[in-house]
C-alpha cells in the first residue's frame, strides 16, 4: 500500500491527510505539538466574502468534510462586520478533537509530539524523515505542511520577539521545514516596507475578562465594534499584518471583536494599557498570544517554490500546501491547497497526471494567480485571500465570486471536478 | 547521539552566547552565523534570544561585557612526582570556580602569573574535592615546563571548560552497561573521573591500563577501590590491543579511550577487525590555545568536509578524519 507522510498538522496538513486517505493511501500525519490545527486553534473565521465560494467549491469537489465539520461546530453563521459579509466563526475551543476524530475515522494515523528535524534524500527524492530523538520514518511521498511561522529567532529578527503564541515553539521545539531540509531554497514574504515576514493579524482576548454587556452582545451577535479613542489609534501596524483583509482603515478606528470562543480582535498587537482604556475592556487580558500586547508570530519565512499542482520544484516526491505553498492567508485557503496536495501526492505514486484546479473556479484561479504574483518582489509584499484585499476584488471582477450554492456546484460539475476528491485512485 | 554531534558544549551555560555569537560565527544559531532564518539543532534554548537579552543588559549597564571565563591566581602544591616529568598537583580555588568543574570532560587552562596569555595550556581535571582541584601535568613543553621552573608555586587558572571528552552524552546517560576503559600514560588522569561517573551509574567497568610515556600506572588503586576490573599491560600496542579484542567478545556497550589519538585509532582498528560496532568515547586531544573557538588551533576536519572547533563542539570521534 502506498504511504503518504504529511508533516504538519495545521488545517493544510489535516486537509492533505484527509484527501490522500480518500484517494486510497495509507496516511501518516506528523504534528510537532500536542494538538492538531496549528493556528487554526485560534483562528475561527470562515465563509466570509469569497471564502464562501471557495468552501462550496471544495464541498462540490468532494473535499467538504472539514467545512462540514466547521459548519457543525460554528458559533455564529452569516454575520457581518466591517469589510466582511456572511461570515461564520467556528468555536476554536472545541474544534480540534472533532477534526482529529474525522481524520482517524478515515484511518489516518495521527502522531502528535512528533517533530521532524531532518530529511534524508536519495537523488531528487525524499527517502526518510528523521524525527527529534532519532526515529526514522519512511514513505513513498511526502507533503510539507509545516507552515512558515516562527520560530523564536525568526520572530525576534523579523517581529517583536516571541509573543508566546499558540505555536508554542519553546515547549515543543521549533518548526522545521521539510523543503528547507531537502535543500530547496525557500521564498520569503515581505512586509509593505520591504522587510521580511509578516505579523499574524489578530489576537484573542479572554472573553471572561470583558464587561458583561460586551460579552452578552458578543455571544448574541457574534460581533461587537468598539470605537478606539483617537489618542490610541494607530495605523502604522496595519502594513505589517499578514491579514490584509483586515488591514483597512476601519480597523484602525474601531476595535472589532468577534466571537470565536475567545474574543478575537483584528490587530496584530495592542498595548494592554491602551486596550484597557476602552470602555468595557477595563479588565481585558490576552488569551493568544499571551504577550499580545507586545507582538505576534511572524509568518511567510519559508515558502516552498512549487507548481500549480503544488509539487515542490526540485524534488520528485514532495508536495506542499497552506502557507508553505504561497503567500496566502486563512484556514479556507489552507484547506483548499491541502486537499489538492494530498490528492496529487497519491497521483504521484500511481504515475497519474497531476491535478490542477481549473481557473474557471475561484480556487483554481487563486493558486495560479498567487503563484504568478509571487514571481516579482511587489507580489511577495501582498497577501492573498478569498476574503478581501486584492484577490477578492479579482474574484468579483472575474465573476468567480458567488454565494449561490447550486450555481457553484454546477460550475464545479461543468469543469469536470465534481466529487474528484471522493474517488479512490488506488 | 547524532543530535549532539557538532553541538556546542557551552549551550545552556552562562558562557553562552560567547564571543563567537558576537562575531557572527556562532556554532549553533543560524541567525548568529549570518543566515536569514532559523535553522538550529534545537536544544531547548534560543541563542538569538539569549544574545538579545545579553545585549540589552550590556546596554543598560547591568553587565559590563560578555561573560568570559574565570581566572584565579592560586598557590599549588606538588603532591607526588609520578615519574621524571609527570607531577600530580593540587590547587585550592574558590567554590564558584570548583563547582562547574564537577562535570565530565572538565578542564582548565594554566599559566604562570606574569607570563603572557599565550602561555596558557589545557589540563584535565582528575578530581575535584570541595574546592581542591587535583591535576596531573607532564612538564615537557615550553608552556608546561614554566609551571614548575625556578621553584614556582603560583599559577593562574582559567576555566571552566567542558569539552575534554568526545561522546560525553554516553558517559552521562549509560546505566547498567558493560564498559571497556582503555587508558594509557597521561590519559589515566581523565580516565579516573570517567570511571567514577560510570561506576556511579551502576555500570560494570573493565579497565586496560598501560604506563605509556609517563612510565607508571597511577590510578590503579583508585580504580580497584571503585570496583573496576583492572588489567595492566606493559604496552597497549603489543598487549593491550589483543586483550581488548578478547574483552570485546564479552559484548560491551561502550568503549572509552583515554589517551593519545594514536591509541583512539588503534582501538577503532581493533574494533573493526573484531567486526564490532559499538559507541566510543574518546578524550579530546585537540591542540587548544584560547579555548573559545576563536584562535583556530583546535579546528579539525570531520566527515562531509566540515570543520569543527574541538574546544567547544562535541562529535563522535569516529567522524574525525585521521591526520
Amino acid at each position: 500500500m502506498l504511504k503518504v507522510v504529511v508533516v504538519g498538522g495545521g488545517w493544510a496538513g489535516c486537509a492533505a491527510a484527509l484527501s490522500a486517505a480518500k484517494a486510497g493511501a495509507q496516511v501518516l500525519l506528523l504534528e510537532r505539538t500536542d494538538s492538531l490545527l496549528g493556528t487554526g486553534l485560534v483562528g475561527g473565521i470562515f465563509r466570509n466574502n469569497g471564502r464562501y465560494t471557495a468552501a462550496e467549491e471544495a464541498i462540490a469537489m468532494g473535499g467538504g468534510d472539514i467545512f462540514v465539520a466547521m459548519d457543525a461546530n460554528a458559533r455564529h453563521k452569516g454575520i457581518s462586520f466591517p469589510g466582511h459579509n456572511h461570515a461564520s466563526t467556528y468555536d476554536v475551543t472545541t474544534m480540534e478533537p472533532l477534526v482529529k476524530k474525522i481524520l482517524q475515522n478515515y484511518g489516518i494515523e495521527v502522531r502528535t509530539n512528533t517533530r521532524m528535524v531532518d530529511v534524508l534524500k536519495c537523488g531528487k527524492k525524499i527517502h526518510t524523515l528523521i524525527i527529534d530523538g532519532g526515529l526514522e520514518i519512511k514513505g513513498d511521498v511526502f507533503v510539507d505542511a509545516t507552515g512558515t511561522a516562527g520560530s523564536m529567532g525568526n520572530c525576534l529578527t523579523y517581529g517583536n520577539g516571541c509573543a508566546m503564541c499558540v505555536m508554542r515553539c519553546p515547549s515543543f521545539g521549533p518548526r522545521v521545514s521539510v523543503t528547507a531540509k531537502a535543500e530547496i531554497k525557500e521564498l520569503m514574504g515581505r512586509k509593505s516596507d520591504g522587510s521580511f515576514g509578516a505579523m499574524s493579524g489578530s489576537c484573542k482576548l479572554c472573553k471572561e475578562s470583558l464587561s458583561i454587556e460586551i460579552r452578552d452582545k458578543l455571544e448574541r451577535d457574534g460581533v461587537v465594534v468598539l470605537p478606539i479613542p483617537e489618542r490610541i489609534q494607530k495605523d502604522s501596524s496595519l502594513g505589517k499584518k499578514a491579514c490584509t483583509q483586515y488591514a483597512i482603515a476601519e480597523y484602525a478606528a474601531n476595535l472589532v471583536l468577534l466571537d470565536t470562543g475567545h474574543a478575537k480582535i483584528m490587530t496584530p498587537y495592542f498595548s494592554l494599557e491602551d486596550l484597557r482604556s476602552i470602555p468595557g475592556l477595563e479588565k481585558a487580558r490576552y488569551e493568544d498570544p499571551y504577550a499580545g500586547s507586545m507582538g505576534n508570530s511572524v509568518r511567510y519565512l519559508g515558502i516552498a517554490p512549487c507548481t500549480n499542482s503544488l509539487k515542490v520544484e526540485g524534488l520528485d516526491n514532495l508536495f506542499c500546501c497552506g502557507e508553505k505553498s504561497a503567500v496566502l492567508v486563512g484556514h479556507t485557503e489552507a484547506v483548499i491547497t491541502g486537499l489538492l496536495a494530498g490528492n496529487n501526492a497519491v497521483r504521484h505514486c500511481l504515475d497519474m497526471k497531476y491535478l490542477e484546479l481549473p481557473t474557471t473556479l475561484a480556487s483554481g484561479d487563486f493558486i495560479v494567480f498567487v503563484h504568478e504574483q509571487m514571481k516579482v518582489e511587489a507580489g511577495l509584499r501582498m497577501r492573498y485571500t478569498f476574503s478581501g484585499s486584492l484577490y477578492f476584488e479579482r474574484m468579483k471582477a472575474l465573476a468567480l465570486y458567488s454565494t449561490n450554492r447550486i450555481e457553484i456546484h454546477e460550475k464545479v460539475a461543468r469543469a469536470g471536478f465534481k466529487d474528484i476528491y471522493n474517488v479512490c485512485l488506488v | 547521539m547524532n543530535r549532539n554531534i557538532s553541538q556546542c558544549i557551552d549551550v545552556n551555560s552562562k558562557y553562552c552566547p560567547c564571543l563567537l555569537a558576537e562575531t557572527n560565527q556562532c556554532i549553533f544559531c543560524s541567525h548568529l552565523k549570518g543566515e536569514m532564518t532559523c535553522n538550529c539543532n534545537w536544544a531547548g534554548v534560543c541563542i538569538l534570544y539569549e544574545k538579545h537579552w545579553q545585549y540589552k543588559k550590556i546596554q543598560q549597564e547591568c553587565e559590563d561585557s560578555i561573560k568570559t571565563r574565570m581566572e584565579e591566581e592560586v598557590t599549588f602544591t606538588v603532591k607526588e612526582q609520578i615519574s621524571e616529568h609527570t607531577y600530580r598537583m593540587e590547587l585550592q580555588v574558590s567554590n564558584e570556580f570548583a563547582e562547574p568543574l564537577m562535570s565530565i570532560g572538565s578542564f582548565v587552562f594554566l599559566k604562570r602569573p606574569n607570563d603572557p596569555a599565550f602561555f596558557y595550556f589545557p589540563v584535565n581535571i582528575m578530581r575535584v574535592q570541595d574546592n581542591t582541584l587535583e591535576l596531573v601535568i607532564e612538564a615537557i613543553g615550553p608552556k608546561s615546563i614554566r609551571i614548575l621552573a625556578d621553584n614556582n608555586e603560583k599559577i593562574v587558572v582559567r576555566g571552566p571548560y567542558w569539552n575534554g571528552v568526545l561522546g560525553q552524552p554516553w558517559i552521562d546517560n549509560l546505566t547498567y552497561g558493560k564498559i571497556i576503559l582503555v587508558a594509557g600514560g597521561i590519559g589515566q588522569a581523565p580516565a579516573l573521573p570517567l570511571a567514577v561517573k560510570l561506576m556511579n551509574n551502576n555500570n560494570q567497568v573493565t579497565a586496560i591500563l598501560a604506563p605509556g610515556k609517563v612510565g607508571k600506572i597511577f590510578i590503579e588503586e583508585q580504580l580497584r577501590e571503585l570496583g573496576v576490573e583492572v588489567h595492566i599491560v606493559p604496552s597497549l600496542r603489543k598487549h593491550g590491543m589483543p586483550m581488548l579484542e578478547e574483552v570485546l567478545h564479552r559484548t560491551p556497550d561502550l568503549v572509552v579511550s583515554a589517551g593519545p589519538d594514536n591509541q583512539h585509532y588503534g582501538i577503532i582498528r581493533t574494533m573493526q577487525a573484531a567486526d564490532i560496532n559499538i559507541p566510543m568515547v574518546a578524550t579530546n586531544n585537540a591542540t587548544m590555545c584560547c579555548g573559545e573557538g576563536i584562535c583556530g588551533s583546535c579546528l579539525k576536519k570531520v566527515q562531509d568536509n566540515k570543520e569543527i572547533k574541538l574546544c567547544k563542539q562535541q562529535t563522535d570521534f569516529l567522524n574525525l578524519i585521521e591526520d
